[in-house]
């Protein structure tokens, strides 16, 4: 029965070659390189998660009175945006958890990518052949932080609209056009015209999760495309990889992890409260809550915004107020710019345009790994910065003087990271037997009272043992040699 | 290909695991601790400062004669903005507290009837929900004793304050005096500092004495000790009016956070109504004051019932609250617990050669 099905598909389609090949396809074992399957599959669970949402999320700023099951609010006029947020939080069937799984799906989509592109930074893996697909990385992760603020923003609630509010201002910063693309972008002077909420909506649900699915189609398709890289081991070289194929190991390890994805999303979703926006209110652009922050993966935005001292250019006639153009606009551009064009500037700056399979070890390439350790010291900076008032209180310090710590951490703290994440690198480069798990010492005492001292045997699972590589099945396309021209020529019958 | 052993699996898993499971929780504890943390106040002040308990009534007791002060005119049925004239005791009497002592002894007995008794019993100011109940003139002899020994070394023996060390008390009502006493910030610990909230070191009774000699100096003037009866306040107002006025400084979860120059905005956790009423009327610290013009006593109600009733009690819907702090705890609890979890299981499954 199975046989008759596949084979009807094979005869129309030719599956059975691209499924072989798939099948067959050999993923390199390592731990980290796992991660950006969490990417992968959070990203799954905000689409399902996404789409439960739109059918009872209704975008629109129109006013209603609220009605709903949540006492404090009940007369109340709110927007329909947030009204139908409460609503399907307190009135809908599992409405809070699909809606608290998708916001934590998108904080752990968003740090997955973070730790996978370290990853992937530290052991160079975007060199070529694959900077494209790093680029495509890149821009996925713009999306994603560009889509979850958007998608935060959706339930029109006091904290999102402080966010909202931010943002015009920051879009009204860029000199010369600023102004004309934050009325363009709001439909008018800040709130707007009742625009923002459905015109984040369909970028949000539509417009940036099309671009990501097609980037991510193309990151996938690069993958299997260029292969997998490796570490450099035994038995490993530039031209070949090793690993276990898709059928039946790692199906089996990835399906697993999939659903411990899901577990620990949906665990997170029904146990951790996340944006309790019914305590929050209906955003008003006179009101404000003190203590707003932005989700985490914005707020190195506000954190550079935060500590950065209130300058301002004038002249002309015209204002360019620096205190919130040069963080919230230069600041990640210059980064976004640093993180696309590193593979150009690498191989630039080492002469190295040579293919690259094997991977490094991040202590080998001491000014990468320290350069690197100094981006993530400096984002770090800024991210805690965003949070100076919560330390504050926390801590119960002045207010003031963590902002002028910050101050100073953010700017030296990468200079320290880089010569220290530098010094580390070499130190262990020469260091002995780094990275290989200690062998026990049996001291033993002879009857004369002298010690020895030797080396355990090695423990059972340390060792490294080859096994022998499985030949991959050649019964599918075999080549009639009959029908070759010449040596190495293969035709294929149609 | 490597093959490992469980063993190692399990010794390799051990250092990482504890180490994210111990930041985690960490972090678990700090952040849904936080804002009790950072009032630095613990259990007993929520137990001893709950004002309108149940109420042991002796009037028989009395320490002290009444005094001169007595004769102020009894004018229980003010109604309107003007603030209560200090009167003569009439509902409640005094247990008879050891005046000057000090210690604070752990009493169940609270001096000011309940709300609802108090409505009950004819009423004295009913203004808006709010109570103003007189204070016992038998209390005014033994807090002036309280009064000499904790709080004159600074505010002078006519609690008229000193230049540059403490303020002038005087005109500003046994209200005030009550919420800086009874929410612990006087004595205050650190001249140098905001007065944080701790253990108040007096009992409820002592308080009011105290309070009852302030108010006596200048009869009828400044913040009243208010009794609340939040039983019909209508919440939606109060979240409004408390979004409105209140959240630019103490947030929208009522969890406080941090000002400029040092000062902070404390957190609203554990507030009692009647102190409630009192800081909205009398401004303590850097806390702006509302007259009865910008907020009616029936609007005061209303928020002090909205911060008892709901910023107090938070529909945590959806889990644990994470401190109401926002997403800064939730950045935490994603990236921590969300992908170090995810991590580790990466790590289990993974191959660690």
């Amino acid at each position: 029965m199975i046989d008759k099905t596949l084979n009807w598909f094979d005869d129309r389609l030719g599956t059975a070659k691209g499924g072989r090949s798939f099948l067959d396809k050999i993923f390199p074992d390592h731990w980290s390189f796992m991660l950006g399957e969490i990417a992968l599959y959070s990203f799954i669970i905000l689409l399902g998660t996404g789409v439960f949402l739109t059918l009872y999320y209704v975008p629109s700023a129109h006013e209603i009175v609220y009605h709903g099951s949540y006492v404090p609010l009940r007369g109340q006029n709110v927007s329909e945006a947030y009204g139908s947020t409460v609503g399907l939080s307190f009135d809908v069937r599992s409405g809070l958890l699909m809606r608290q799984a998708h916001h934590w799906a998108a904080d752990i989509f968003l740090g997955a990518i973070a730790v996978h592109m370290a990853r992937v930074f530290f052991t160079g893996a975007f060199r070529k052949p694959r900077e494209f697909n790093w680029i495509v990385g890149v821009i996925m992760l713009i999306l994603g932080i560009l889509n979850g603020f958007l998608g935060y923003s959706l339930p029109d609630d006091l904290v999102s609209g402080t966010g909202i509010r931010i943002a015009f201002s920051i879009v009204e910063s860029i000199p010369v056009v600023g102004s004309y693309l934050a009325f363009f972008l709001f439909g008018g002077n800040f709130p707007g015209s009742g625009v923002i909420i459905p015109r984040f909506y369909v970028i949000h649900v539509l417009i940036i999760p099309a671009i990501l699915v097609g980037l991510l189609a193309a990151h996938l398709g690069l993958l299997i495309k260029q292969k997998h890289t490796q570490f450099p081991g035994k038995g490993r070289t530039e031209k070949n990889v090793v690993g276990s194929p898709m059928f039946p190991n790692f199906i089996a390890k990835t399906t697993g992890f999939l659903f411990m994805s899901f577990a620990v999303i949906f665990l997170l979703g029904g146990f951790a409260q996340i944006n309790a926006i019914w305590q929050f209110g209906q955003y008003q652009p006179f009101q404000i809550s003190y203590a707003v922050q932005p989700d985490w993966y914005m707020g190195w935005l506000d954190g550079a915004a935060r500590i950065m001292p209130a300058w301002e250019w004038v002249g002309w006639g015209h204002t360019i107020p620096l205190e919130i153009f040069l963080p919230a606009v230069i600041f990640p551009g210059l980064i976004f710019n640093i993180l696309i064009v590193w593979p150009f500037i690498e191989s630039i700056w080492t002469k190295d345009h040579e293919y690259h399979n094997l991977l490094d070890r991040p202590r080998d390439r001491p000014k990468r790994t320290a350069a690197g350790a100094a981006m993530l010291t400096l984002l770090f900076g800024v991210f805690f910065a965003s949070s100076t008032d919560v330390m504050a209180n926390f801590f119960q310090l002045p207010l003031m003087d963590v902002l002028w710590f910050f101050r100073f951490f953010v700017p030296l703290a990468p200079i320290v990271a880089y010569f220290l994440t530098f010094k580390i690198c070499n130190e262990m480069r020469v260091a002995e037997g780094i990275g290989k798990r200690k062998r026990a010492l049996i001291v033993e005492r002879s009857t004369e009272g002298e010690y020895t001292t030797t080396e355990a045997p090695v423990r059972p699972g340390d060792g490294h043992e080859e096994i022998d590589a499985i030949p991959v099945p050649t019964f599918i396309d075999t080549t009639d040699p009959s029908l070759a021209t010449a040596a190495g020529v293969r035709r294929v019958i149609r | 290909m490597a093959r490992i052993s469980r063993r190692s699996i399990a010794a390799r898993m051990a250092a990482p695991t504890a180490l994210v499971g111990a930041v985690a929780i960490f972090g678990l504890v700090a952040f849904s601790s936080g804002p009790a943390q950072a009032d630095t106040t613990t259990t007993t002040t929520a137990s001893t400062a709950t004002t309108p308990a149940p109420v042991a009534v002796d009037p028989t007791t009395v320490a002290t004669p009444p005094g001169d002060v007595t004769a102020t005119t009894d004018t229980t049925s003010t109604t309107g903005p003007t603030p209560t004239p200090y009167g003569v005791g009439a509902t409640a009497g005094s247990p008879g507290a050891q005046p000057g002592s000090v210690q604070a002894e752990p009493s169940a007995v609270t001096a000011l009837p309940s709300a609802e008794a108090t409505a009950k019993a004819a009423a004295p100011s009913n203004q808006g929900g709010i109570y103003y109940p007189a204070l016992p003139a038998a209390y005014i002899a033994p807090g002036q004793a309280l009064f000499a020994a904790n709080c004159s070394s600074c505010h002078g023996a006519e609690a008229n304050g000193k230049d540059g060390v403490a303020p002038n008390l005087q005109r500003l009502g046994a209200g005030t005096v009550d919420f800086w006493v009874s929410t612990g910030r006087m004595p205050l610990a650190n001249t140098s500092a905001q007065a944080i909230r701790k253990p108040p070191r007096f009992n409820r009774t002592q308080t009011l004495q105290i309070a009852a000699w302030v108010q006596s100096l200048t009869p009828g003037e400044g913040t009243q000790i208010p009794l609340v009866k939040t039983s019909g306040a209508d919440l939606e107002q109060g979240n409004t009016l408390f979004t409105l006025n209140c959240a630019a400084c103490h947030t929208i979860s009522g969890a406080g956070d941090a000002l400029m120059e040092g000062a902070y905005a404390p957190s609203l956790h554990l507030a009692t109504t009647t102190q409630i009423v009192e800081a909205i009327r009398s401004g303590p610290g850097n806390m702006p004051h509302f007259g009865v013009g910008n907020i009616p006593n029936s609007e005061a109600r209303d928020i002090t019932a909205y911060v008892t009733e709901v910023l107090q009690h938070p529909n945590n819907s959806g889990g644990v609250g994470l401190g109401g702090i926002g997403p800064v705890g939730e950045g935490f609890v994603g990236l921590l617990i969300g992908v170090g979890l995810l991590m580790l299981v990466c790590f289990w499954i993974g191959d660690r050669s």
